[in-house]
Formats: structure tokens, C-alpha cells, sequence
């Protein structure tokens, strides 16, 4: 196992790129390589050892045996772990953006918060941000329609715009809030979300499973309101309650599963009910 | 309006000018000249004649470089080029930001600069219709020239876009009230709808408005999306807007022989910006099953949609884009200007046929105060007071020509009408020089070397 301890020792107002100083580049690397290594700035490059004190210890086969800990303010370091296809990364401060963008594996643990495109176009591997994170956590970039495709991510505070955009794969869990548009134009797999959601969640989604725990501002017409469920089982995980199930977004023809927490939402249940006999069931529980 | 009387006092008219202000490039206009400056405008609006008909007491005549005391000093043309050629040498994360009221060829130049040097090359899109172009990419673009409009469109919605206010010849040269080769009665053959929170100029002279809230651009898109696929809306009012208007309009809309949408930024700058162009260009591809429909982004600059355009066939991007690692860069709130400046990246800024100084939120500004500021424009503003190198350019379309693209992409040459003041030179000229005097100071590109793997790794 080889740990490679960054420290430090002035920051940049121009961002710093560390794309190239992954498991997968760097795990034959001794304390001279990385002395000999220039860092890319703006249009240049300069010595990483300007910035960071380096400290190897331990050797590595492959990028698996590979632990990253990078102290000190990361604010203005971006791409943070891209690419990266195993190994770990720990983070301990706030980072700059694409933290564990395009990553297939490894994990990246984020002692702060994140700024946007926190593992855009992820495809495996564990992102956990114990912050919060800007827009497009988990999303695509722009013009391509396949975001996250695999992987887990942890968001332990709030999470901005567009969360989930395009999300084809793997499992975004959110322990706050979500800002709008969670899981817009989403195709597979799942988010699940702790807190409240701003407005609109599953905008155009085709597929996939958005679990809402929190309260729900504003529900798209989209969305088809199906049943509701009891302690729903979705991928092997029971959530205890009773959930509002929606189909959607049928302006897309989507089959996607929209759960809303039905005690947190009671003002979504008095929608229906009130004229049509179909809903009930649902009017007998508002009742109860 | 107080009655102004005809200008009789000319030496001679330009006939078939194109106009130097919106995106609706009204190629149509007489110029009137008395003494090598134009007095008066035929055909044009009063935004476009006011323009053309320039202030020459606010006029840029001489370069200036800003000296130690702070203060602009007049210079000649070498001590000036060559102090802007060493700012731009010596950044490390230069911007060049504007581009979108000069012409085309001067873009060329400034590509070349903008690659050599690892810059970073934007335009007014990043303020304005950057979320259309974005949107563009990821749902595509069901887009018609505005002869199509004129001569076929019988249902023209206006979607976040005050036009009579912002492109007062839009409706009448284009889309409303002229006569086309099926629409013969122009206005009476028409209808007109006005989307917008607000009870707009536009909306006082359309059939229908269709006032939602605020913000609520993406759930109304929605709604309308969910109707035409056949579904009953379950809620009674969606975004502040009775259920039974929703259903009427999409009746409209169905029933319309040819359709069109013009968006603006009241669509692309609220709540879901680029979202909010996505669903409206899904909407139209919907509509397409019914009836003919297409969309225009209502472009504010005269060549702003030729900067986009321009960038999108050299590099793939339409703006925002990034050559500090020595290729082509383009990321969502990474590589646009205002990102850059409010983040306290940019360490020389090149403006050209802009004024952020006017435009840009406090703290992109306040940056700007602190870091080199190259300007290259005709007129005084405040981006003028940022500047530290003042390179005095030409009028395109007045002074100088050029090409430029309209809103809707079609391409339009810009004809001299008059000479340019003896001090100033062409955009071009002076963008082609700054690039020489740089490539003298820096043999080789400024760029971020390219990174040998690991070959372990490999």
C-alpha cells in the first residue's frame, strides 16, 4: 500500500489542475517524480512542489493499492480524481470542481463541499461529499444525453440544480435538500433524496426511481399519479412509510418512478380525490 | 412622441445598408451623408438610427494607455499595441470576451490570437442566449429562416421576448405584420401570442397573452408537453395559468398552418435557463407531429449568433471556450467569463465591441478593476474607465464592412456607407497586429505542454 500525503503550502487565485495526479498516473511515482512534475495553471504549467509538500511512503503494484490525502485549501483545485479507475483520494477540505468526474472506480471521500460537476459522467466507484455540492452533481455534460452510468454517490448536505441530470446508472443519495429539477431527463437508475425538493423533480425523466423523503414543492403534470405504496422496495432497499407513486414524464412517454414521502406530503394527496372515485383509497387515508 | 421634421439637409444617400444593432440585421436602410457622417437613417427603427447616427463627443479617436497616475493619456498606435502585445504575452489566464458587434473576419484574427496564447475566447452569449445554445446541442434545432416566417407563418409566439421594445423591425419587416406570399393580408392572416409574466408591448398588440409567473417557464413547457400527448391536466391552474387556457392554446397551436416561437431572455434567464430552451424545443418537435413548427432565438447583438456560429464550426464550441491546455475547452460555468472573473481567475481581460463595465454583475467588475484591461471599441463607457490600453476600432457596417449572421443564421455582408475618423483602424487590423506583436514577444504558443502518461501506467 503506498499513501501519498499532499501539504499545502501556498494556494493559487488561477485554479489548479490535478487530472493528471491520479491512482492511475501515479502509483509508481516516488518523491522525485512528483518534484520533477509541473502542474497545469491557466495556460501554464509550474512545479506542484510550489504548491504542495509531497510525502511517499510504501510502494504500490497498481492505482488499487494507491491512498491520496490532500490537505490544506483545495478551493481553486479542480478535477480532483477524473478519470480515476481505482485507489483512494481523501480530501480534506472543501474542492474545486469535477471532483470524481469520469471516474470508474475507487472511492473519493470530500471533507467539505464540492463545487458543480461533482462526478459528472461517473461510471463506477464511491464518491462520498460530506458537504454540500453545487449544480450538476452526477450529471452529463453538455450535448451528451448519458450522465452518471454507474457508481454511488453521498451527498451529506444539500445538493444545487439539476442533480442527477441524465442520470443513466448507479445510485445519487442526497441527506438534504435538492434544489430543482433533480434527475431531469434521467433514464436509469436511482436518487434518492433526504430532504425537501424545490420544485419539479423528474422533469422528462424515461426511467429510473426518484425517492423523495422530504416535502415536495411543485409536481410536474407530467407525472401520473399510480398508487400508493407502502415500505416500497426499490433495488433491494425497503423505505419505511407510505409513498405517493407517480409515472412519468409522460410527455416523453417515460416509465419513470417518482416516490414521494406520503405523511411529509399530504397537500399532494388532497389533489385527487375530491371528485374522482378512482382515488378513494387515497381520500380513505387522507381521512384516517 | 414630439414630430420631427424630414431631413432635407444631405450630400448623398447609401442605399441598402445593413443596420449595425440587433439580431434582425434589417439590410434595407438608407443612409443619409453630409459631410462624411451620416445625418440620418431611412427604414431604420429609432434603436438602430440612433446607433448608426453615432455621438461622435462620446466617439473613441486616439489610443490611450492608462499611466501611473491612473489616468488615460492619448499615445500613438506602437506604444499602445505593443503594451497591450505584453500584457497579453505575459498572462497566464487571459480572457478575450466580446466579439459579438464586430464582423466575422475580425473573429478569424482573434481565434488565431486566442489559440496561440492559451486564452479564453467568449461572447455576450455567456449573458444572454448561452442556455439556447446549450440547449441546441442536447435536443437540437428546429429552426427557420425568417423569409419562411415572412412569407408562410400564420401563428408567431413570442415566448420571453418583448420585441416591440428590444427588435421594434422584428414584427414588422418579419414575422407579424408584413405581407407574405401566403399570408397576403399580413397582420389579419396572423395571430399572435405573447408569452411573458409581464403585460409587455408585445403582449398589448398580440390576440393572446399568456401571462404565467415568474419562474414558472419549465412547469407551464410541461403542461403543455403532458396535453399534447393526450393527457387530461390534473391540477386546476399550472404556473398561474387556468387549465382550460392551456388546452385552448394547444388547440391553437395544433391547428396552426405554420407556426413559430421566438424565445428571449425572459425564457433562457429564469429558474431553469437552459432547461427551460430544452423542454421549449421538445414542445416544437411535439408540435411538428400536427402541424409545421419551428423556433428562433430572438439574438440581441448583430453578430452575436455569427460569434457561435463562428466557434462552432472552428473548435465544436460555441462560446466559452478554453485553449489554456493547448485544445479546445468548453464547461458549463468553468470557461465563461463571468464564472472566470467572479471566481478571480482572469490576469488580462480583452475586450472588443463590448462593455462589461456595463453589463457585468458588481463583483465580475471588481475584478476587472484590478487586472489589466485591454478595450478595442468605437464609443467611450464604462468599460472605458476599467481600461488600462484604449484601442479606438471601427463602426462595421458604417465605416467599415464585414459579414455578419442574422438571428437566424443567415449570412449578410455589411457595406461601407462612410470612411472611418483618420486616427482609428479596422477590428480587424488592430486584432491581426496585437497577434503579430505577441508572436514576436512569444516564439512559441502559450500553452500548457502537453502531459506524457506514465508509461507504467500505460
Amino acid at each position: 500500500m503506498k499513501t501519498i500525503t499532499f501539504k499545502q503550502k501556498k494556494t493559487s487565485s488561477i485554479a489548479l489542475e490535478f487530472d493528471e495526479l491520479i491512482p492511475d498516473e501515479i502509483y509508481t511515482w516516488g518523491e522525485s517524480d512528483f518534484n520533477k512534475y509541473e502542474v497545469p495553471i491557466g495556460n501554464s504549467r509550474f512545479p506542484l512542489t510550489d504548491y504542495f509538500d509531497i510525502k511517499v511512503e510504501g510502494e504500490a503494484e497498481s492505482p488499487d493499492e494507491v491512498k491520496m490525502i490532500i490537505n490544506g485549501d483545495l478551493n481553486r483545485v479542480k478535477y480532483i480524481g477524473c478519470k480515476m479507475s481505482g485507489g483512494e483520494i481523501l480530501c480534506n477540505s472543501s474542492v474545486d470542481l469535477h471532483v470524481g468526474a469520469e471516474m470508474s472506480g475507487g472511492t473519493i471521500i470530500v471533507d467539505g463541499n464540492a463545487a458543480a460537476h461533482a462526478g459528472r459522467e461517473m461510471s463506477g466507484g464511491y464518491l462520498e461529499i460530506k458537504g454540500n455540492t453545487k449544480e450538476f452533481t452526477g450529471a452529463s455534460y453538455i450535448g451528451e444525453w448519458r450522465g452518471m452510468t454507474g457508481g454511488e454517490i453521498i451527498v451529506h448536505g444539500n445538493a444545487g440544480k439539476q442533480c442527477g441530470e441524465c442520470l443513466s446508472g448507479g445510485k445519487i443519495t442526497v441527506l438534504g435538500n435538492c434544489d430543482i429539477l433533480a434527475g431531469i431527463h434521467m433514464s436509469k437508475g436511482v436518487m434518492e433524496i433526504q430532504g425537501d425538493v424545490n420544485r419539479w423533480p423528474g422533469g422528462q425523466m424515461k426511467n429510473g426511481t426518484i425517492v423523495i423523503n422530504g416535502k415536495l414543492g411543485r409536481l410536474l403534470e407530467g407525472f401520473v399519479f399510480d398508487e400508493v405504496v407502502d415500505n416500497p422496495d426499490i433495488e433491494g432497499k425497503v423505505y419505511d412509510g407510505r409513498f405517493i407513486k407517480y409515472t412519468g414524464d409522460i410527455g416523453l412517454n417515460g416509465k419513470g418512478t417518482l416516490l414521494i414521502n406520503a405523511d411529509v406530503n399530504r397537500d399532494k394527496l388532497g389533489e385527487y380525490g375530491e371528485s374522482d372515485d378512482e382515488y378513494t383509497s387515497i381520500r380513505e387515508y387522507r381521512n384516517l | 412622441m414630439a414630430y420631427e421634421e424630414p431631413i432635407t439637409d444631405y450630400d448623398e444617400i447609401v442605399e441598402n445598408c445593413t443596420c449595425a444593432f440587433c439580431g434582425c440585421n434589417c439590410d434595407d436602410l438608407d443612409y443619409l451623408v453630409k459631410d462624411g457622417h451620416v445625418v440620418g437613417v431611412r427604414h431604420a427603427c429609432r434603436l438602430g438610427a440612433s446607433k448608426i447616427m453615432e455621438d461622435m463627443d462620446q466617439r473613441l479617436i486616439v489610443p490611450m494607455v492608462r499611466d501611473d497616475n491612473g489616468e488615460l493619456k492619448e499615445v500613438d498606435w506602437d506604444t499602445a499595441l505593443d503594451k497591450a502585445a505584453e500584457y497579453i504575452a505575459n498572462s497566464i489566464r487571459p480572457v478575450m470576451y466580446g466579439w459579438s458587434e464586430t464582423s466575422t473576419e475580425c473573429m478569424k484574427e482573434g481565434l488565431a490570437l486566442g489559440e496561440y496564447i492559451g486564452a479564453v475566447l467568449d461572447n455576450q452569449a455567456t449573458i444572454c442566449h448561452g442556455p439556447s445554445l446549450q440547449a441546441v446541442q442536447n435536443a437540437g434545432y428546429p429552426i427557420q429562416t425568417l423569409g419562411e416566417v415572412q412569407n408562410r407563418a400564420d401563428v408567431c409566439v413570442y415566448s420571453g421576448s418583448n420585441a416591440m421594445n428590444s427588435h421594434p423591425r422584428h414584427l414588422a419587416r418579419y414575422s407579424v405584420f408584413c405581407r407574405g406570399f401566403f399570408r397576403s393580408r399580413g397582420r389579419f392572416d396572423r395571430t399572435v401570442v405573447t408569452m411573458d409574466p409581464k403585460f409587455t408591448d408585445t403582449a398589448k398588440m398580440s390576440d393572446k397573452w399568456i401571462g404565467f409567473e415568474q419562474n414558472g417557464d419549465y412547469g407551464f413547457y410541461n403542461a403543455i408537453r403532458a396535453v399534447l400527448k393526450g393527457k387530461e391536466l390534473s391540477q386546476d391552474v399550472i404556473s398561474g395559468i387556468p387549465k382550460e387556457d392551456i388546452y385552448e392554446l394547444v388547440e391553437e397551436m395544433k391547428n396552426a398552418e405554420f407556426g413559430v416561437l421566438f424565445f428571449g431572455l425572459g425564457l433562457t434567464h429564469t429558474l431553469s435557463k437552459q432547461r427551460n430552451i430544452d423542454i421549449a424545443i421538445k414542445m416544437v418537435q411535439d408540435l411538428n407531429k400536427f402541424s409545421k413548427w419551428g423556433l428562433t432565438p430572438m439574438r440581441g447583438h448583430f453578430n452575436v449568433n455569427g460569434f457561435n456560429i463562428f466557434m462552432a464550426f472552428e473548435t465544436g464550441f460555441p462560446f466559452g471556450v478554453d485553449f489554456a491546455r493547448g485544445y479546445a475547452r468548453y464547461v458549463l460555468g468553468e470557461t465563461n467569463t463571468i464564472d472566470l472573473l467572479t471566481r478571480g481567475e482572469p490576469d488580462v481581460f480583452l475586450v472588443i465591441a463590448a462593455d462589461p463595465g456595463a453589463h457585468f454583475p458588481n463583483k465580475a467588475n471588481q475584478h476587472l478593476a484590478k487586472i489589466p484591461v485591454i478595450q478595442i471599441d468605437i464609443h467611450w463607457g464604462p468599460s472605458t474607465e476599467l481600461a488600462d490600453v484604449v484601442l479606438p476600432g471601427s463602426f462595421i457596417g458604417v465605416e467599415c464592412g464585414g459579414t455578419s449572421y442574422r438571428m437566424d443564421g443567415v449570412l449578410i455582408f455589411m457595406k461601407k456607407a462612410i470612411d472611418k475618423p483618420e486616427t482609428c483602424r479596422d477590428d480587424e487590423w488592430i486584432v491581426r497586429e496585437l497577434k503579430e506583436r505577441v508572436m514576436k514577444l512569444r516564439k512559441e504558443p502559450n500553452v500548457a505542454p502537453e502531459y506524457i502518461p506514465n508509461p507504467a501506467a500505460q
